[in-house]
């Protein structure tokens, strides 16, 4: 059985449809890069898995158990995690504080819990931060506490809005070699990407987005030469 | 450990006071500090932890007052049971409120609390039948422990510390707990909470609910040690004000500030008494202004509190000397 699964989810805001009757599954251990322009309704997309937005039609399910209806908090417990796109760090917190606030929905133990953050802070590169201020952190060291917040949640699935979006160029190997080791661990990831290059070297399969609707789910090599795809998001001047 | 110390001293000198102090204006004051502190703690429970920045705060000060009041006036029985009781209605409400205004958010909520304490308002002061409506409720003086009919008032500081050390006690709790960080985070970003899988909405209500319930024990306490209750008071915006600026100046979500705060405001109250009394009604107006210009200075210069400044320069005068 697959481990999440969107089935013929549409989202509507008045008169502006941002999800159009999309469905994919995710299989365990799985990387899916989810594409598209802006607009496409990606963002709204991953709302409406965590139970922020409820779909108009359709369901999510995590493991065969229906999501949609819940709210986000029982969403996160019953194992999915995510980043926010425009990133929400506890901004008056330390580094340490944002990543046990994660650590303790899996544990009652505060001292138990700062371990783990602490664990998972070096994990992502953040240790010599640990003790600064959230609000201090440049966009990729945010980027980074918001995976580890959410790694400390100990997901089944984790979502991530644009892992290196307004990030300074030469630290993306660092983030996408941080996702790629976190995908060998197991993890099963669900990721939005603008960065073609990012994406194509990290996803086994690629769900491409336009309208709403999903145009094309495949094959990194295979969802790249789309031509619904190449016409949308790429553009004639893409070579992959 | 660290923030333990500076707390363990204001409590100790305020317990050890009555043995030194023989001056009822003193003791008197220090009564006051202490229930005011331990009202604006129970604020800071709800506003500084959780971020659930209510002006309403009054309405379960009144209610605690009220519950005590009338127990003893209409029923004969104990203050203290009155202080149980509020404290229960208090909780009740705290769950009713805090559910109905779940969802809203910044000045939707401030509003929503504010409305509230005056609907309390016009049920104390009309409903005559039951709460004596606008003349108030004067509190007989039955003295004994039982009926807190206590004319030394060394007994009534060390009440009012037991009152303060329950509410600092409750505040340690959310500095170190789970569900301190967790209400924290709700405070920082409601929806991140919610993502890391922070029940955020049962957490406000049960803040604002253990909020509820301390206030309306300083309520109660503070009705039998004045002896008198009267709605326009108990219920008033100055009030909830009150309680908010105590904690903010003292230092929001700091388990000390409440208290520093409150020593600050009623020692300003105090003066202001003394110099401006014979003005009457007028009075009112006058705290007003010095607590809008208050807020702003705090916000302003001091944005965390005498706690966050104190500790500040301190840390500033240890750094070198630590060289
Ligand atoms: N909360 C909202 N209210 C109204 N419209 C929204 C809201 N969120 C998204 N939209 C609209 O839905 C569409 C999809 O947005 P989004 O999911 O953010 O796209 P993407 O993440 O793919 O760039 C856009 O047209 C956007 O304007
Ligand atoms: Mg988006």
């Amino acid at each position: 059985m697959s481990l999440l699964s969107v089935s013929g989810v549409s989202k509507r805001f008045g008169g502006i449809v941002a999800n159009r009757g999309i469905s994919f599954d995710v299989e365990p251990g799985e990387l899916v890069g989810i594409i598209g322009p802006n607009g496409a309704g990606k963002s709204t997309l991953f709302e409406v898995i965590t139970g922020f937005y409820r779909p108009d039609e359709g369901e999510v399910r995590l493991d065969g158990a229906r999501l949609t209806g819940l709210s986000p908090d029982v969403v996160c417990r019953r194992g999915i995690a995510r980043t926010f796109q425009k990133l929400r760090p506890f901004q008056g917190l330390t580094v340490l504080d944002n990543v046990m606030v994660g650590a303790l929905t899996r544990t009652t133990d505060v001292r138990h819990a700062r371990e783990r953050a602490r664990e998972l802070v070096g994990k992502v590169g953040l240790a010599e931060k640990a003790e600064a201020h959230a609000r201090t952190l440049s966009t990729g060291q945010r980027k980074r506490l918001e995976l580890a917040r959410g790694l400390a949640t100990e997901p089944r699935v984790l979502l991530l809005d644009e892992v290196t979006g307004g990030v300074d160029q030469r630290t993306i190997p660092e983030l996408v070699r941080l996702v790629r080791s976190l995908h060998a661990g197991g993890l099963t990831l669900l990721v939005i990407e603008h960065n073609m290059r990012v994406i194509t070297a990290v996803a086994q399969r690629i769900v491409a987005l336009h309208l709403g609707e999903v145009i094309a789910d495949g094959p990194p090599d295979q969802v790249t030469r789309d031509r619904r795809v190449v016409e949308a998001y790429l553009g004639l001047a893409y070579v992959p | 450990m660290k923030a333990v110390a500076p707390a363990t001293v204001v409590f100790l000198c305020a317990g050890l006071a009555p043995l030194v102090v023989r001056d009822a204006f003193l003791l008197d004051s220090l009564v006051l500090v202490l229930i005011w502190g331990s009202a604006a703690a129970a604020w800071n429970v709800a506003g500084g932890y959780a971020g659930q920045i209510s002006l309403g705060h009054s309405a379960f000060f009144g209610i605690g007052a009220y519950a005590a009041a009338l127990i003893v006036t209409r029923w004969e029985l104990s203050p203290w049971l009155g202080l149980a009781v509020g404290a229960l209605v208090a909780t009740a409400i705290g769950l009713v409120v805090g559910y109905l205004s779940n969802r809203l958010r910044g000045p939707y909520f401030v509003l929503a609390t504010i409305a509230f304490s005056q609907v309390l308002l016009i049920v104390g002061s009309r409903w005559r039948g039951f709460t004596a409506g606008s003349e108030g409720i004067p509190v007989p003086f039955r003295p004994g422990f039982w009926t807190l009919g206590i004319a030394d008032k060394r007994v009534w500081v060390w009440i009012a510390l037991a009152l303060a050390v329950l509410a600092y006690l409750v505040q340690r709790y959310l500095d170190r707990s789970r569900r301190g960080y967790q209400l924290v985070a709700v405070r920082e970003d409601e929806d991140a909470a919610l993502s890391l899988g922070v029940p955020a909405r049962w957490l406000k209500v049960a803040a604002i609910c253990v909020s509820a319930a301390l206030t309306a024990a300083c309520g109660a306490l503070w009705a039998q040690y004045i002896g008198f209750v009267d709605p326009f008071y108990v219920f008033s915006v100055d009030l909830s004000v009150k309680f908010a600026l105590a904690a903010i100046i003292g230092g929001l979500g700091t388990a000390l500030g409440p208290f520093l705060g409150a020593a600050l405001i009623t020692t300003v109250e105090t003066y202001l008494r003394a110099q401006f009394g014979g003005l009457g009604t007028g009075l009112i107006g006058i705290y007003l202004i010095v607590y809008g210009c208050a807020l702003i200075v705090m916000v302003r210069w001091v944005p965390h509190g005498l706690v966050g400044w104190i500790g500040e320069g301190l840390r500033r005068r240890a750094a070198p000397a630590a060289r």
